[in-house]
């Protein structure tokens, strides 16, 4: 009975605060002519504070029709937002920027919501040695992260020296899936360097006859994990203030592996600094280092790394 | 099926204040992380391979259940002894349709078993992966590892599914009774 009875007061206390903010609003919108869209537009300047707000918004209206705007095909955006001036009785040719600066916002929101589904199709896809573009991309990583020293057989206890756990890598991608293997192969191939140098270092750490510790861990196995951990990012809407900021319209699988170079590179960076005692202490640094990447993200300004800038003129609307 | 921590606590319930230790130890790849995950009733589809150790404790009725994951991969074996002091049970973890390192885990077992500090620690054994069709029956690994050789110690060989969780009760149920006969 106590608990219903606090359960009901909670529901009373939210549906008097919804109504409170509606009506807040109504008032503000009488005031200064504009609704809350338009208001969100003018007063902040663009990036993920603005399509964060821009998104809360829609997600809260009332109306049906601003609600699945976010879920909408990204074919369907031009006609979404001509619904959504007319459905706010704005003038387009009044305020030309608004259309051009809601646009941009839902690019991005809706590219986040697919490329969320795109990410989670490649990590259900189990890793499948019978698959020959499988067998191919493995090899490519192999090639990538070792050119001077070819692989003798597919098979081989070699794949220990890249950081599977033993001679044939296929049972390590396990729940990450494909996903594990298309990150690792994007870093080493297109930042061959410091793939190659953090992978050296995982090995035979330069720093162990300073700290006479054992710092070395499993390149590959880490990179599947790091893949699980940028999974949760995305996942849980963490990295929309960094792909908001960084991606000027609809965020891709390249931003997302961009991403996990830099967070592969980070870790490295942040793994050494720890000094852990040995490889026993994996788990608590990760777990540190997650909540620092987390709350570097809780700043709406936050960029972790920079991205190809394609249409960078985009970003300016 | 994931209830199997809770029913073990429940079971207890009546002893307040005990705190147990479970070592989860086998090759890599045997299925001990998704088999602490289901003990804990977390989600098993996003497993990945583990480095150093994974712990999980749960805390019901004044308990506190802690279970070590430790990392199976070769390098990380050397580790496993550091983990096994004031151990209350042993589970081994053994992928049955892994055929080819059948050899591999046994030697593993029988060197872990002759650590002086898990003398007399009774020892479950969880013949996993039956849903895979390659899986062998729970029987023949046991006398694989020839574990009717083991006269020290309790222990217990159950097949099971981590993923599906298949088996997984059983096996926590002996565990419980194992437990109870303890503290007689």
């Amino acid at each position: 009975m106590k608990h219903f009875l606090r359960m009901f007061i909670q529901v009373c206390l939210y549906f008097y605060c919804k109504f409170l903010w509606r009506c807040l609003k109504f008032v503000v919108r009488k005031l200064t002519g504009r609704c809350e869209l338009q208001r969100i537009c003018y007063n902040t300047k663009p990036g993920a504070a603005r399509t964060m707000k821009i998104e809360a918004s829609l997600k809260g209206s009332k109306s049906k029709r601003l609600q699945t705007s976010v879920s909408v095909h990204p074919d369907a955006i031009e006609k979404t937002i001509d619904d959504i001036m007319e459905l706010k009785k704005i003038n387009p040719d009044i305020n030309p920027q608004l259309g051009v600066s809601l646009q941009a916002c839902l690019l991005q929101i809706v590219g986040y919501r697919n490329l969320v589904v795109e990410v989670e199709k490649l990590r259900r896809e189990p890793y499948d040695s019978e698959n020959p573009q499988h067998e191919e991309m493995l090899l490519k990583l192999w090639k990538c992260l070792k050119p001077n020293s070819p692989l003798k057989a597919r098979i081989s206890k070699q794949w220990c020296e890249i950081g599977f756990q033993g001679d044939d890598p296929k049972t390590d991608f396990r729940g990450m899936g494909l996903l594990g293997l298309y990150n690792l192969v994007y870093f080493a191939e297109w930042d061959t360097e410091v793939a190659q140098q953090v992978l050296s270092d995982s090995l035979q750490p330069k720093y162990r006859e300073v700290s006479k510790k054992e710092l070395s861990y499993s390149f590959a196995i880490v990179g599947i994990n790091i893949t699980d951990l940028a999974y949760n990012l995305l996942v849980s809407g963490a990295l929309k203030t960094h792909f908001y900021n960084v991606a000027p319209e609809a965020p891709t699988l390249t931003h997302f592996q961009q991403t996990f170079c830099y967070l592969m590179h980070e870790f490295h960076k942040f793994w050494v600094e720890e000094d852990p005692l040995d490889i026993m202490e994996f788990n608590r640094v990760r777990e540190k280092f997650h909540k620092r990447i987390l709350k570097q993200l809780q700043n709406p300004e936050m960029a972790l790394c920079p991205h190809f800038a394609a249409s960078e003129s985009l970003i300016n609307m | 099926m994931g209830e199997g921590l809770l029913s073990v606590i429940q079971r207890l319930r009546g002893s307040p204040g005990q705190e147990l230790r479970i070592v989860l130890l086998g090759l890599d790849n045997a299925g001990k992380t998704t088999l602490l995950k289901r003990l804990a009733s977390e989600e098993v589809t996003t497993i990945t391979p583990t480095q150093g150790f994974n712990i999980k404790s749960v805390h019901s009725h004044g308990f506190k259940l802690n279970v070590w994951d430790i990392g199976g991969q070769r390098s990380v074996r050397p580790y496993w002894r550091k983990y096994l002091g004031s151990t209350d049970l042993l589970i081994y973890v053994i992928d049955s349709a892994d055929q080819k390192r059948f050899e591999e885990t046994g030697q593993e077992l029988a060197e872990l078993t002759e650590d002086e500090s898990l003398t007399g620690v009774p020892l479950l054994v969880f013949a996993n992966k039956q849903d895979l069709v390659t899986a062998a029956p729970a029987a023949e690994i046991a006398e694989g590892l020839s574990l009717h050789t083991y006269r020290d110690r309790e222990w217990q060989i159950q097949a099971c599914s981590a993923l599906s969780g298949e088996g997984v009760q059983d096996g926590m149920n002996w565990i419980s009774s194992q437990i109870m006969s303890r503290k007689k």
